[in-house]
């Protein structure tokens, strides 16, 4: 059933004036005077966060050593790819999370450097850090308040890659002339080439791996690991997460396996795991998981507030990066909460109309990670939630009590299991096909955004299941293919084209906003 | 060199998924348990009437059909096999017990199920899934034991009343040992200089083991060991000797086409080869059997997805080891496209050996 | 004193509108991102120059 928005939206209502072939926009969106101020006002906050980094001699160092940080010079035009036609309470939700994201990775980032042998050399600091695998829930490091854990890829790799969508193709440049075939996943293979390239920050007493997401990124630690044991001495621990990860005969197993972690962690550091810490922290991840669902809720009504890459980039720094580990993030998400009840009490709506109700599934492109927002107001699509967010929903055990102590590895182990985006592609065809027709009805969905990673074999080995299920449940399926984080497969305006292709052959509809239906931003960050 | 008695007879074995002696197993009322990874412990599909059969898919035509359902970006091995089971080709399994090893292998299983494309008629029918250590230490132990509990012992109990007792296990491992060392005593020939059996032939020998029912082969096995001993070699000499390290090699043509260049395979090391696959597992009396086998493919595997740092280096030292036992001049990595373990083990595999 | 108040108020408030006029053009003509796009050609060729120790 198509929305209307009685409300005539304020300020610009086509966008494509602002792209022209450059590197970046040709000016900023007018939304109207209080929204520009707002929108205004959070990019001066940005420039402060910005401003406060480059002041620090070493963060300068930092960035003349390594070539990734090139890529942050692109943060505010990631930001505006955030934020096209959002106004309202959405524009300030997404101010909010990705505002509070983006200083999340600088103080990654100053972390870094200051441990870093090449740069900070702080050896006392470095002592306390343990690097942690991007793609691990940290729950294992919950119970250890004064240790740092340094995801040192996120920076590097994932977020870099938001920014700037050729932020990854000359390490995998690199990794290939090495050997490693181009039909690998890109992010563990640019993961793999930035370790060969010698662009890795080198720091921490000590580090732990996982094998989370998939093969290849298992695969590709071994690379890393191999480099950080025998060049730098940086002993390394591998976290097994069972791939069945919803089978009772594999709990122990994981359990056990993150008791061994933390024994690695406490023998390196001489921190001992602290349990007051700890269910500090669980009480913090179910406030979050609770906080989640209301959010999800409110998607489910006709009025969705909080939705978008955003969404699922605020989900996982929450849930892996934090993991309960920070109190920032409760005073954000309780935000995050009062500005999507009240949108929703205004009924307030970001796009002239909204036409299909659609959840997102599969692996997004971190170098087209505006394409949510360009299909809410191209086509009036709204992305009611995606796959990366619909992480774990079971409460995990909070009073400190003997019998919770043992629970605690359990759900650590659950966690871990359960990191974002894994919990789907792993554990069976229930988790990640039919599961997505539960969630379709609990959201009111008429449409699925499917994102094809080509590379992931997991999502791309039940393509003719999803199509199959989705053809039975009258369900518009629309199959958007990329590469993940390498443009050069699959440029920007080749993903919108097969979504637009749908929308005009199948749905025979035109577009809210044509002046964006083809964007020249091939060349752009 | 003269050909070998009854290599027609094992080629000819290898055309079809459906082999005769599959066929002649199944009339003897045995229970075919079905398998597509080298990580299951086959012993423990080989007790009392269960056979096991590793599935292949050999002469392979198109693969459209599989191809829709999986794309053309998954591994060729698994559209294959998810093809040939649409077409009906394994109609012959009684179950099938699939590790969650790579994803793509699992995927193609997963499908095989949700298309109904094997046992119809047959309400005992079964699909298992395992799951395997990632590790090389106890705690993987402990899950092997618990997963071949859960997911081989107890269905193939429960469903085909199979004698899975501690006497029944051993006995299983009894006949394995008979046929890895049949394999390895043949195999063994591939050191000598002039060596008295190819590298082709070898594989098509050490394919057989693992697609048909062992007990139905062992003889003839016994005879080529035999025959050996008196073959003469060629007088050719080989221009180098390279040992293949790779994935999945299912067809022995591959292995032909590099002799036929002049080198000789001296040594395998793929899945479904004999290296680690038919290393027989000694049973002490001290401890039971079922921990003696998940202990036996726990530690011994040779899998890239054992993640561990021992294992990953191990690996590579069990390769640099297999090259100077069987004197390789050098080691081809293969890598079948699109498989992620192999295409990163290759590259490590590589370029440390080198 | 009243007008040494209202002439420091005066700068202030030309202060704080300078500031303003100055950021608010920059912000809404994107001039922080064009300038930083010209910047990252210069960076990228500085990248390339540095010795790397690559390995495997």
């Amino acid at each position: 059933m198509v929305i209307k928005n009685p409300r005539e939206k304020a300020g610009e209502k086509q966008y494509g004036v602002l792209f022209d072939q450059g590197k970046v926009r040709r000016r900023r969106e007018w939304r109207g005077v209080k929204d520009t101020l707002y929108d205004y006002t959070r990019w001066l906050y940005l420039v402060s966060v910005l401003g406060r980094f480059v002041a620090v001699p070493r963060n300068v160092k930092g960035m003349f050593r390594y070539r990734w940080m090139a890529n942050y010079l692109a943060v505010m035009h990631g930001m505006d790819k955030f934020t096209m036609g959002l106004r309202d309470e959405p524009l300030r939700i997404t101010h909010t999370a990705m505002n509070f994201v983006i200083k999340d990775v600088t103080k990654s980032i100053k972390d870094c450097f200051r441990g870093d042998r090449r740069i900070g050399n702080d050896q006392k600091f470095s002592s306390r850090c343990v690097l942690t695998d991007e793609n691990a829930m940290t729950a294992f490091m919950m119970g250890f308040p004064k240790v740092k854990a340094i995801l040192r890829e996120v920076p590097t790799m994932f977020a870099a890659n938001i920014f700037n969508q050729y932020s990854t193709t000359h390490y995998l440049d690199v990794a290939q002339e090495y050997g490693l075939p181009g039909d690998v996943c890109p992010m563990p293979e640019a993961e793999t080439g930035i370790c060969i390239d010698d662009d890795l920050c080198i720091l921490g007493c000590c580090a732990v791996q996982v094998n989370t997401t998939c093969d290849g990124s298992l695969m590709g630690n071994g690379v890393i690991a191999k480099r950080l044991e025998r060049e730098y001495g940086i002993p390394t621990f591998q976290l097994a997460a069972p791939m069945r990860h919803r089978e009772d005969d594999v709990q122990t197993y994981a359990a056990e396996d993150i008791k061994k972690a933390i024994a690695f962690v406490e023998e390196h550091t001489g921190q001992k795991w602290d349990w007051d810490a700890y269910f500090s922290c669980a009480k913090r991840v179910n406030d979050a998981t609770r906080r989640r669902l209301a959010q999800l809720e409110i998607n489910s009504s006709c009025y969705p507030q909080f939705f978008g890459a955003v969404f699922s980039l605020y989900n996982d720094t929450n849930y892996m990066g934090n993991c309960g580990r920070f109190q920032d993030f409760v005073k954000i998400d309780a935000k995050l909460a009062k500005l999507a009840e009240r949108g929703y009490r205004k009924k307030t709506m970001v796009a002239p109309e909204y036409r299909h109700r659609c959840v997102v599934w599969g692996v997004q492109p971190q170098y087209c990670i505006d394409m949510l927002y360009w299909m809410l107001q191209c086509w009036g699509v709204v992305p009611l939630t995606d796959m990366l967010s619909m992480v774990n929903t079971r409460m995990i055990a909070e009073e400190d009590t003997p019998e919770n102590r043992r629970q605690a590895y359990y759900d650590m182990a659950w966690l871990n299991e359960n990191m974002i985006m894994r919990n789907r592609t792993h554990g069976g065809y229930k988790v990640l096909v039919d599961e997505l027709w539960e969630i379709c009805r609990q959201m009111n969905a008429d449409m699925v955004m499917m994102w094809e990673h080509m590379s992931c074999k997991a999502l791309v080995g039940m393509h003719g299941q999803f199509e199959e299920q989705a053809r039975q449940r009258g369900i518009h399926l629309v199959w958007v293919c990329h590469d993940l984080c390498d443009p050069r497969v699959f440029t920007r305006q080749s993903i919108r084209d097969q979504f637009s292709n749908y929308m005009r052959t199948v749905m025979r509809e035109e577009p809210l906003d044509p002046t964006i239906e083809f964007l020249p931003d091939e060349n752009a960050w | 060199m003269r050909e070998l008695k009854h290599l027609t007879y094992f080629e000819n074995l290898l055309q079809q998924a459906n082999n005769a002696l599959i066929v002649q197993a199944k009339k003897e009322g045995r229970i075919c348990v079905a398998y597509p990874c080298e990580n299951v412990p086959e012993p423990l599909l080989n007790l009392d009437r269960a056979f096991s059969i590793r599935l292949f898919a050999p002469n392979t035509g198109s693969m459209d059909i599989a191809t829709y359902y999986m794309t053309n970006l998954l591994c060729e091995p698994s559209r294959a096999l998810l093809e040939r089971a649409i077409e009906g080709g394994f109609n012959f399994a009684d179950c099938v017990i699939a590790p969650d090893g790579c994803t793509m292998m699992n995927r193609c299983v997963e499908n095989m199920e949700l298309l109904h494309t094997m046992g119809k008629g047959n309400e005992k029918f079964f699909h298992h899934y395992m799951e395997l250590p990632l590790k090389g230490d106890e705690n993987g132990i402990e899950l092997c034991k618990l997963q071949c509990t859960n997911h081989i012992l107890k269905p193939l109990a429960e469903n085909y009343g199979i004698d899975v007792s501690e006497q029944s296990i051993r006995k299983a491992v009894e006949e394995h040992n008979r046929i890895c060392r049949l394999i390895r005593a043949i195999g063994e020939y591939r050191r000598e200089e002039r060596p008295r059996i190819t590298g082709y032939e070898f594989h098509v020998l050490t394919l057989a083991t693992y697609v048909c029912p062992k007990y139905l082969i062992a003889d003839k096995l016994e005879d080529t060991l035999e025959e050996l001993k008196s073959r003469e070699a060629e007088d050719k000499p080989w221009r180098a000797r390279v040992l293949m390290v790779g994935s999945e090699v299912d067809d022995s043509g591959l292995i032909k086409l590099i002799e036929d260049c002049g080198a000789y395979v001296c040594a395998d090391r793929f899945c479904f080869g004999s290296f680690p696959g038919r290393d027989p597992i000694e049973l002490n009396d001290r401890e039971d059997a079922l921990t003696q086998i998940a202990r036996h493919y726990t530690m011994g595997c040779q899998c890239p997805r054992m993640m561990n740092m021992e294992k990953v280096y191990g690996r590579k030292q069990y390769v640099n080891d297999l090259a100077r036992e069987y004197k390789a001049d050098g080691i081809i990595y293969e890598q079948v496209k699109f498989c992620d373990p192999w295409a990163y083990e290759r590259l490590l595999g590589s370029v440390m050996l080198r | 004193m009243k007008n040494i108040i209202l002439r420091v108020l005066a700068k202030l408030l030309l202060a704080g509108l300078s500031f303003f006029v100055i950021t608010f053009t920059i912000y809404f003509f994107n001039l922080d991102m064009k300038a930083t796009s010209k910047i990252e050609p210069l960076l990228l060729r500085h990248y390339d120059r540095i010795p790397r120790k690559q390995y495997l």
